[in-house]
């Protein structure tokens, strides 16, 4: 009998030091956007976006409130919350997906793709990123680019201000993950 | 008569572009000082981020846009990404309020310790895993001192 609860003890233990080394998460994590037109320049960023991944199985999942995006002007702002993404209804983006062929226990810098779903005004579109991971004794920094089209979103811009935005939106990101305390 | 018209409709021209420059240069920015806006709700960290764990659809309409004063005791303070950030302890150890402050915060905020009780106040932006303010400023700190 005590032997059956060393065991299971120990078991308990272990599933739960396996669950500690296997998330990762952030939840400070960065993400900007830029659309270069010739009459204006738009940029904005969003310091507090959330992402966990789990290297058990490789899983990425990241999860951002749009109004909590940064601008110069309050004015783009307001456009980008009220016109464009609604935000009132479509509060979240989030991006769902796996980075492949990641070894998480290899120090140092890896490029690896990452497939997954990203999701803008409930509209999922599969995207394939590029990014660089870098394991620094347990903590993992996370950077990359990658380009969205504005039509794929479903996104209306009004004729008289389609000059000033960008048909292409490139968005930049930066994740620096701790150790998830379970 | 004509002349006069004229003179008026320039004078009028030019008063509505300079008032059109003065907005879009100075009140569009959203630099916004929470010190000069009044707070609409108060709670505490805990209650925050309780009701956002029990119906996150009900907390954003009770919280969400709005400016509120949260009393929370500090859990940890950040520099990532050049950004001033404070987070308080919330109901349980998963969730918190994570406070992005105001620039100007940055000598006061360095000054704080961990467990730490205090006030601060900010617009309520919605809740991920943590409840999310910006635009934060520390209130009552002679309490503190």
């Amino acid at each position: 009998m005590n032997r059956i609860i060393i065991l299971l003890s120990l078991l308990i233990n272990f599933i739960d030091a396996d669950n500690r080394s296997d998330q990762v998460i952030t939840r400070q994590g960065q993400v900007s956007f830029f659309s270069y037109t010739s009459v204006e320049n738009i940029e904005a960023k969003n310091n507090q976006v959330l992402s966990i991944i789990d290297f058990s199985k490789n899983e990425i999942a990241i999860s951002m409130l749009m109004n909590a995006f940064v601008f110069k002007k309050s004015l783009m702002h307001e456009h980008f919350n009220e016109s464009y993404i609604e935000s009132d209804l479509y509060p979240k983006a989030t991006f769902q997906g796996n980075i492949i062929d990641f070894d998480p226990l290899a120090e140092g810098i890896q490029t690896k793709m990452v497939k997954g779903t990203l999701t803008i005004r409930d509209i999922a579109k599969e995207v394939e990123i590029k990014t660089s991971i870098e394991n620094n004794n347990g903590t993992y920094l996370i950077t990359g680019d990658f380009e969205v089209v504005v039509k794929d979103f479903d996104i209306k811009i009004p004729p008289i201000l389609a000059p000033n935005i960008a048909k292409i939106i490139s968005i930049k990101f930066r994740f620096e993950y701790q150790p998830y305390e379970q | 008569m004509n002349k006069k018209n004229k003179i008026t409709f320039s004078l009028i021209t030019l008063l509505l572009l300079g008032g059109f420059y003065i907005y879009f240069e100075f009140y569009s920015y959203p630099r916004m000082d929470i010190n000069k806006v009044s707070t609409e709700i108060k709670t505490s960290s805990k209650n925050l981020t309780a009701s956002f764990i029990k119906n996150e659809k009900n907390a954003n309409s009770i919280y969400k846009g709005k400016i509120i004063e949260v009393e929370g005791v500090v859990k940890e303070v950040t520099f990532l990404n050049n950004r001033n950030t404070v987070i308080l302890y919330g109901d349980n150890k998963h969730s918190g309020v994570l406070c992005d402050m105001q620039s100007n915060q940055m000598m006061e905020i360095k000054k704080l310790a961990k467990g730490q009780k205090i006030m601060l106040k900010g617009v309520c932006k919605g809740f991920l895993k943590d409840a999310i303010l910006l635009n934060c400023m520390l209130i009552n700190q002679q309490s503190n001192e």
